[in-house]
């Protein structure tokens, strides 16, 4: 191969991609313009009063969390009705659900349990569960998904490449419309294995054809211009196409490496994990988020979102423009 | 468009090579074992169709499926005439568990295993220096929602070469979890026959290499045709006709074939009584009016569910079978449900001497997650 694959994960044949809805569903983060402030602020989610009802009943907390997220975005994008249901076209619907601990909770739990009375101890409603699908499973019954379904665990890159999953599904053909939810619970063993307090933090995403959104009369938040998974920062830049560093206002860094200030010089850095903890699976899909807050307001300059680094398997990049 | 099959791995309880377990699904002899390191005190269930690799002594070890994985995609490389190389080259993983065995032994046993352990690009750029790689955890159709992304991939101009591949090791919370679920508790997994009463684990990791057409070093084994990926929407765990009918008809559709043109199918059949009357039932109803119809086979009868990977090795076996005009058969299938008693299922010995040249494999995964695919031989 004389070109690299990297260099052209980022520019698959021309359907623009657009962000249609947000939905958030973390304390701390009241909306997604918040966002771009410090953090935490009054308001958000209040998982004690938010999470229950009728259709919460008998699902993990991920896939709460998760239900709210989207029903939210879905509503943000005016694809449900006054009775949340989905009005928008189900057979051609997408669900991508980035998540590392979704169910890790519930393995160790069923573990301890099998070990201490045996396999009769454990609750027959904990089936779903064992699988990580369960989230995007979920996503799908409640608003009748009948599209490509998809679960991403990547490690902290999970968020951006869900999101670029989701483009290439509509790019393909294969989706007329997808919900990103980024989605992490709050618990025992999620905390030990980031070996730091975390919250629960769900962010979800609809993402469209430009040309479907322009149909509906709807305003794009931002377009998905470009994703990259790269074995270090320079490559992930490069193959989204972020060479001028004018073009990038607002730089939503992952971790802080050494080099990493060199390679951009922007004006705004922002580090969302910084000021909320570790949000793995989540963080992408946030900094998309946080991505339509800076393009809605009157700052300039495309955004920059990243994830990964040395201490990962790869770094991701994803360029999100007006 | 159509997509090479350029290289081919896997592993399995029976073997550790396509070509052997296609040998051992011909054999047909009984390959469940009694359960090698959980307490079988604390299971119904008392066998499964596990890989036989731990060291002497009993105790579980962690990163297996990560081993398997690592394994069968430098096996599928090699197949493909390329080199280790990875940095260029997407790696698409399909799977259930992930390492969620390890992290069962992390948590129970204090086993060295860390978060980015969970997730197999870890592995993959240590091994390959891969960098463009996805976890993707898609419950039992992980690999051909995998092989279909990787299909959309090629055709969208992103890659020329990517490489799919599944891997799934048994957890004690999963087969735990269907241990307390399951009403009857099979002695073995026995999919289509009356005597079905359910599903039991296998073990095991599938690689493929998946080329733009014609690009290429080596031999093609056969041409990816279409690949459906849909979602029911139904059920969290139980499968819906409806969903599945339109996963196997838009599968047709992207290959550009009728019922009647295919000439072999490798049904899901998990042998829960639940999946294989549902898909025996859309599968009498999609092929009627294409008599004779095709033959049909099911390999969870000797390798167990092998879970995310289950698809790709059922879509291997397809492709060794076309290569051979061999269809081995089901293992103890004598008594067909009623549902099924009319699809061209294979009993007792190989059906020989058919010339084979579309097959369609099913994987349909917990959530009504669904992927269908057609493939063709490569004459």
């Amino acid at each position: 191969m004389t070109e690299t694959t990297t260099a052209r994960m980022s520019h698959p044949r021309t359907r623009e991609v657009v962000v249609t809805g947000i939905g958030l569903a973390l304390p701390g983060v009241a909306t997604y313009r918040d966002l771009l402030g410090p953090l935490p602020v009054e308001g958000g989610l209040d998982p004690a009063s938010e999470l229950r009802g009728y259709e919460m009943r008998h699902k993990d907390r991920a896939s709460r969390l998760a239900l709210r997220a989207a029903e939210f975005a879905l509503r943000n994008a005016g694809l449900t009705d006054a009775e949340a249901t989905f009005t928008g076209m189900a057979d051609a619907t997408a669900v991508v659900v980035s998540t590392n601990l979704g169910n890790v909770d519930a393995v160790c739990a069923a573990a301890d349990t099998i070990a201490r009375e045996g396999t009769r101890g454990l609750s027959p409603l904990g089936l779903p569960e064992t699988s990580s699908s369960v989230i995007a499973a979920w996503v799908a019954i409640r608003f009748g998904l009948r599209g490509p379904n998809l679960t991403v665990c990547n490690g902290v890159t999970s968020g951006l490449d869900a999101l670029a999953w989701a483009r290439n599904l509509i790019v393909a053909g294969r989706a007329e419309a997808a919900v990103v939810v980024g989605v992490e619970p709050a618990k025992e063993v999620a905390m030990r294995l980031l070996c730091a307090p975390s919250i629960d933090a769900a962010a979800a995403v609809v993402l469209e054809p430009a040309d479907a959104a322009a149909a509906r009369g709807i305003q794009p938040r931002a377009t998905v211009a470009g994703h990259a998974r790269a074995g270090d920062l320079a490559a992930a830049m490069t193959a989204v196409g972020v060479t001028e560093e004018r073009s990038v206002g607002l730089w939503l860094a992952g971790e802080q490496d050494a080099e990493s200030g060199q390679l951009l010089a922007v004006t705004r850095r922002i580090d969302l994990e910084a000021q909320l903890g570790p949000l793995s699976g989540a963080l992408g899909v946030l900094q998309c988020a946080a991505a339509a807050a800076h393009l809605d307001s009157d700052a300039t300059g495309n955004v920059l979102a990243t994830a990964g680094g040395p201490r990962h398997d790869a770094t991701a990049a994803l360029l999100l423009t007006p | 468009m159509t997509w090479d099959i350029t290289g081919m791995a896997a592993v399995a309880n029976i073997g550790a090579s396509p070509r052997e377990i296609f040998a051992a699904l011909c054999a047909g002899q009984e390959s469940r074992r009694p359960l090698q390191v959980f307490d079988a005190g604390k299971y119904r269930a008392a066998y499964a169709y596990e890989i036989d690799d731990r060291p002497e002594g009993g105790d579980d070890i962690p990163r297996r499926a990560t081993g398997w994985l690592t394994t069968v995609v430098r096996q599928a490389v090699a197949n493909a005439g390329l080199g280790e190389d990875l940095s260029q080259v997407p790696v698409l993983v399909g799977t259930t568990m992930r390492e969620q065995r390890s992290l069962e032994l992390w948590w129970r046993d204090h086993a060295d295993v860390a978060l980015a352990d969970l997730h197999f690009g870890t592995a993959l750029k240590a091994t390959f220096g891969a960098s463009t790689t996805y976890t993707f955890a898609n419950a039992c159709s992980a690999t051909l929602y995998a092989l279909g992304m990787a299909t959309d991939m090629i055709e969208l101009g992103m890659a020329d070469t990517v490489v799919v591949a599944g891997t799934d090791a048994a957890t004690e919370s999963g087969f735990g979890t269907l241990d307390r679920v399951q009403n009857d508790i099979p002695d073995a997994l026995r999919p289509f026959d009356t005597s079905h009463k359910g599903m039991l684990m296998g073990e095991g990791a599938a690689a493929v290499v998946v080329q733009r057409a014609g690009t290429g070093n080596g031999p093609v084994h056969a041409r990816v045709r279409g690949v459906s990926i849909n979602c029911d929407a139904r059920h969290a765990t139980a499968p819906d006709p409806d969903g599945i009918t339109r996963a196997m008809q838009d599968a047709h559709r992207r290959a550009g074939v009728r019922a009647q043109d295919i000439d072999l199918v490798m049904l899901h059949g998990t042998g829960t009584p639940r999946n294989d009357v549902t898909e025996s039932t859309v599968l009498s109803r999609v092929f009627h009016g294409a008599e004779p119809g095709p033959r049909m086979t099911a390999i969870k009868a000797m390798t167990g569910h092998t879970l995310g990977g289950s698809g790709l090795l059922s879509l291997l076996m397809a492709v060794l079978a076309m290569k051979e005009g061999t269809v081995p058969p089901v293992l103890g299938l004598t008594d067909p449900i009623p549902e099924a008693v009319g699809l061209g299922l294979v009993q007792g010995t190989p059906a020989v001497g058919d010339h084979l040249n579309v097959a369609q494999i099913d994987a349909f995964g917990f959530g009504g997650i669904n992927a269908v695919t057609i493939v063709e031989a490569a004459r």
